[in-house]
């Protein structure tokens, strides 16, 4: 065995170098990710509170855009075999369908009482918003006892007893086009250019039917910026992170464990190894620093009183619980998941939204002080199509 | 322009609960009564815009001063 080891040395300093390369890439790419976030005020939750509280679907359309062309390109790079997408988390055949639902709706009601998803979070803590470090410190800590803490043992309770395994039913991952190819018979790589054709074409359209999306520049850059960065992690981790001998796990952009990660990386520097998901937080809270210090925004904002504090860290923690628990936030999920036509990112993004949704209208509610359940009752009602009994 | 007839303090108010409070006030006021808001949320200066364009309230008055944005909307 001896001989191995001069070779196991040299593998062990190649990985090292091989890592802090893709993360380095991913870094730079964030950074210009984390300034056009801050410069377009790129946020699915403030795209979802136009769209209920003044009727504009604006930026919610922008938010489609990226997706839209996010699932084009990283399709583009399956279809060509320049990544496999087999690899990635969001194409398991563990679908724990509970945990997409009940985290996606945790997360959904997290965000909109914090202030912001993940991105947006970190985002604004690039901006000066110390609101943000706060939110981002528990719902990393949060997530981070999901991922392998006290509340792990939760969510292996909601997810082990209803997890499907799709490979039992011969499916060969849970993206729509394996789906398709079972039910029709077409192969699989027909059935992801009809959906990305029909779902990703779509969500183009549907954004560039709104003229305040193609004649703003800020809403384009937006759009085609972020959609193509969150491809490009793909192409990141896939292409140049590909290595027979030192493979970097295939993984796209996504906030939530990463934050949890980013956390635990800073604390035991000396003795922990960067991943790519922690460049991504770093990047994109340095884009933001230096965008709001280069165009003078940069403003220090804190809380306005003791419940403005209680909100945003209860909004934290359903953040990092509900991000782990659906296996990704607005972006992990709703656009990097979405893109490799994930099923489980159909359902999580689908439940963060009626959370988000949900919790909008309860906060308007409130503002008439009927008190909380009261609120959420009427809330209740109104969603499901009803008027309730104490109008 | 007329009288400013009610204040709105959103100040260290974050996305939406600035736009959700406006949007309450105005609906319990008359056509041409005008209101008031401050806020310290940078992202409000481009809520106010969209939420007056949307709804057809004016947007009066969008100004910037000691990290603090006023803006006055007219009811329509």
């Amino acid at each position: 065995m001896t001989e191995c080891r001069p070779r196991d040395d040299l593998n062990s300093s190649m990985e090292l170098e091989h890592i802090h390369k893709i993360a380095l890439i991913g870094f730079f790419g964030a950074t210009v990710f984390g300034a056009i976030a801050s410069r377009t005020q790129f946020c699915t939750m403030g795209a979802i509170s136009d769209w209920i509280n003044m009727g504009s679907l604006t930026r919610f359309r922008v938010w489609f855009l990226a997706m839209g062309l996010a699932m084009i390109v990283t399709q583009i790079l399956y279809l060509t075999g320049s990544i496999d997408l087999g690899e990635s988390i969001y194409h398991t055949t563990s679908f724990t369908w509970l945990g997409y639902i009940a985290g996606g709706l945790l997360f959904g009601i997290g965000m909109t009482i914090g202030s912001g998803c993940g991105q947006r979070t970190v985002v604004r803590l690039g901006g000066g918003n110390l609101k943000s470090l706060i939110v981002l410190l528990v719902m990393g800590l949060t997530a981070y006892m999901t991922l392998r803490g006290i509340l792990s043992i939760v969510r292996l309770n909601i997810n082990e007893p209803t997890t499907w395994q799709l490979s039992d039913a011969g499916l060969a991952s849970q993206g729509l086009h394996d789906i398709m190819s079972r039910l029709t018979g077409l192969p699989a790589s027909t059935g992801a250019i009809v959906l990305t054709v029909l779902i990703g074409g779509g969500a183009i359209a549907f954004a560039l039917m709104d003229r305040q999306v193609w004649s703003r520049f800020d809403n384009l850059l937006a759009g085609i910026g972020i959609g193509v960065l969150i491809a490009g992690a793909w192409y990141t981790t896939g292409v140049i992170g590909y290595d027979d001998f030192d493979p970097v796990q295939l993984e796209g952009v996504s906030f939530i464990s990463p934050a949890g990660n980013t956390i635990s990386y800073l604390m035991t520097f000396t003795g922990a190894t960067i991943n790519f998901g922690i460049a991504i937080v770093l990047g994109t809270l340095f884009g933001s620093f230096v965008y709001s210090l280069a165009t003078g925004s940069f403003r220090v904002e804190s809380f306005s009183d003791t419940s403005d504090l209680l909100n945003h860290v209860a909004g934290a923690m359903l953040m990092g619980f509900g991000g782990v628990l659906a296996l990704g936030c607005t972006i992990g999920q709703g656009i990097t998941g979405m893109s490799t036509l994930a099923l489980s990112s159909i359902l999580a993004l689908g439940s963060i939204i009626i959370g988000c949704v949900f919790t909008l209208k309860v906060q308007y509610n409130l503002l008439d002080d009927t008190g909380i359940w009261k609120a959420v009752k009427a809330t209740a009602w109104e969603m499901l199509g009803r008027k309730s009994s104490e109008e | 322009m007329t009288d400013t007839t009610q204040l709105l303090d959103a100040r260290k108010l974050n996305c939406p609960l600035p736009i959700l409070k406006a949007k309450k006030t105005i609906s319990g006021m008359k056509s041409g009564e005008t209101l008031k808001i401050l806020a310290t949320d940078p992202g409000s200066v481009r809520d106010f815009e969209a939420f007056a364009n949307q709804t057809g309230h004016k947007l009066l008055q969008s100004t910037e001063s000691n990290n603090e944005f006023h803006f006055i909307l007219e009811k329509s």
